[in-house]
């Protein structure tokens, strides 16, 4: 297991509404909406992102620890960077606008401003461009486990060697048809809560600012496994990502040092679980 | 694979001969879409071509996910947001997990380790590709199955009716007078494992995978010469020891000149032969990559390289490139590259040697 683990250095977790009293990784003061992301992000790039991409850049810079606003210079190491996210609704509101004004009226009433949008990989491509990342570059959409997914793919380019740092993103939105379509998923869901979360994972040795967190390999489970970590709502393709920000940032302001183990999933696409613990330092 | 053309095999003799597989447009109001014409497979829809590929795969590969470790790595551009726009516009049932590809491979592949969908454009099985090769490289897997699959949805045909100036007749790489991109439906799977003395289609010597970080929708030139440097490192080969390149060839007004200028960057003037095949198959965006990779083994295989369909005056910015035109080219080239590039700015390069003769 050694040989897989990895270190967390930074986390942050993004559900607007929520803060830090009530869940760890948020912010002091309730994290903000997506149209309020100029409040993190500086007003500058906005235009036309959508409600997820918006949510998924709070989170990273705020795991990057940046202060609010546009970045005053470009970051260090940004060529061996990954950018991971995990998202399955990002853009389903974006693609039935489109269609159905396109049905309604035409595809000349369509706004080219949309036209990246379309693309399911925008949320990690905004985050590379941003922030300047030109490490490989995935979107990870397989479902309930999609969060730990992405923590398991950016474990391998990691280990990999194509990159030294990997920043992973959960994240979902929670507009009209994001709700429905979570609505449709087995057994009875909650709402769908939008949010995001970042974790930047390296292995370990790697980061100058060691935190002392590690996480262990990522393993799959027929069964919900029994998870340490408290609910944070419905996050679906997000959650994997919440609960390892959430309990990094709670472990790393504790003095509690026991592991937790943290999991997502559902009936249909399984389960996933992972260990988070503090090393003896 | 399954393409608007057939199987491998067809799609193969197809290309050789110069035909294109391109028709009417078979979803939406074209009128309202400014899209008329289209790349068409037809039958059940993507996660029953891609799960008939995962099938026949490794049946002819004879690896059996009982008995090993398999993991899966779909790549995809657009998953299944046609069930989400049928759902949505048309009322029609909908499964929130048929959005992605985990069940529909499930199903035809019992007992798979893990299956990873990836949505990274149209670079999409070229990542596929790469996170295959350090999934055995790190012995997490005794074989991975690398798919990749794509469908048309309309409002991805809405916008590129809506950034287009006119309606494309057909695919044109690097056409002077191109009119832009067409999607392509299709799928295809391959089985990588790590190299014994089995007979084999092929050898993945490498794969370079990054991101230009520098626009949402257009590509650039350093980040496509980054990719490519990346795959020659990876697969320790020198760019003077590829005979053959597949390139990514979207006939759209951006690609083609950034591409051709990267390619002339890299390998100089007196480069390998480039040929392009999505004037015969359409864009099949996550598919593509790896469309373009089973093409260059059948090509090596069969010494005989496809032209370019489409492709009449080349761009001035391709003027330097041995593009393959008018006919096939009898050559017989070891290692070919295979360019696939996505929205965001996603790179992926594969690098591949021939297999057993």
């Amino acid at each position: 297991m050694s040989d897989v683990m990895l270190a967390v250095d930074g986390w942050a977790v993004h559900l607007p509404g929520r803060s830090l009293a009530d869940l760890p990784g948020s912010p002091p003061e309730p994290a903000c909406p997506p149209e309020n992301a100029k409040e993190v992000l500086g007003r500058k790039g906005l235009l036309g992102k959508e409600p997820s991409t918006r949510l998924a850049l709070c989170a990273v810079h705020r795991a990057l620890g940046l202060p609010p606003g546009p970045l005053a210079e470009p970051l260090p190491d940004v060529d061996g960077t990954a950018v991971v996210v995990a998202s399955n609704l990002g853009n389903v509101q974006t693609v039935c606008n489109v269609l159905s004004d396109m049905r309604e009226r035409s595809g000349s009433v369509v706004s080219p401003m949309d036209a990246p949008n379309a693309s399911s990989n925008v949320i990690a491509s905004s985050i590379a461009i941003r922030y300047g990342y030109a490490g490989p570059n995935l979107t990870v959409c397989s479902g309930a486990t999609a969060g730990l997914d992405a923590v398991r793919l950016a474990a391998l380019v990691l280990r990999s060697g194509r990159a030294k740092r990997a920043v992973v993103v959960g994240v979902e939105p929670a507009d009209p048809v994001a709700v429905e379509l979570a609505g449709l998923r087995p057994g009875t869901p909650k709402e769908l809560t939008a949010g995001a979360a970042c974790v930047l994972l390296s292995l370990p040795g790697g980061a100058p600012a060691a935190s002392g967190l590690r996480c262990g390999p990522v393993t799959r489970h027929g069964q919900r496994p029994p998870a340490a970590e408290p609910d944070t709502g419905e996050l679906y393709g997000a959650a994997g990502v919440v609960q390892l920000a959430a309990a990094a940032a709670r472990m790393s302001a504790s003095a509690d040092s026991a592991p937790s183990t943290l999991s997502c999933g559902d009936t249909v696409d399984g389960w996933s679980s992972l260990e988070l613990w503090r090393t003896a330092a | 694979m399954l393409t608007c053309l057939g199987d491998l095999d067809a799609t193969y003799k197809a290309l050789i001969a110069g035909q294109s597989g391109v028709g009417p447009l078979r979803i939406g109001d074209p009128a309202k879409l400014n899209v008329s014409r289209g790349y068409h497979v037809g039958g059940d829809g993507p996660g029953a071509w891609l799960g008939d590929t995962v099938a026949a795969a490794l049946a002819a590969a004879g690896v059996d996910p009982a008995r090993q470790r398999v993991a899966v790595v779909v790549g995809t551009g657009l998953r299944e947001l046609r069930a989400v726009e049928r759902w949505h516009g048309d009322g029609a049932p909908l499964e929130l997990a048929q959005l992605h590809y985990g069940a529909a491979v499930r199903a035809a592949a019992p007992g798979v380790t893990e299956v990873h969908t990836l949505a990274n454009a149209c670079a999409a099985s070229g990542y596929a590709l790469a996170l295959a090769t350090d999934l055995l490289e790190l012995d997490e897997a005794d074989a991975v199955v690398v798919s990749g699959c794509d469908t048309m949805t309309e409002s991805m045909l809405t916008m590129i009716g809506r950034v287009g100036d006119t309606s494309a007749d057909m695919v044109r790489p690097f056409d002077a007078d191109r009119q832009g991109v067409l999607l392509g439906e299709g799928a295809a799977s391959v089985v990588l494992q790590r190299a014994d003395d089995r007979p084999v289609l092929g050898i993945l010597r490498g794969v370079g995978v990054n991101c230009d970080a520098y626009h949402e929708t257009a590509p650039s030139q350093a980040g496509i010469v980054a990719a490519m440097r990346d795959a020659h490192r990876r697969a320790g080969v020198d760019p003077a020891e590829i005979g053959l390149v597949m390139a990514h060839g979207t006939g759209t007004a951006l690609n083609d000149p950034t591409e051709a200028s990267a390619l002339g960057e890299v390998f100089g003037s007196a480069g390998p032969p480039v040929t392009g095949i999505k004037g015969a198959i359409g864009h099949t965006s996550g598919g593509a990559a790896l469309m373009s990779m089973l093409v260059a083994l059948t090509s090596m295989a069969e010494g005989a390289v496809p032209p370019t369909a489409g492709l009449r005056t080349p761009i001035p910015e391709a003027s330097g490139l041995d593009l393959v035109q008018g006919g096939p080219r009898t050559v017989r080239p070891r290692l070919a590259q295979v360019n696939a590039f996505g929205f965001g700015g996603v790179n992926a390069v594969a690098i591949v040697e021939a297999g057993d003769e």
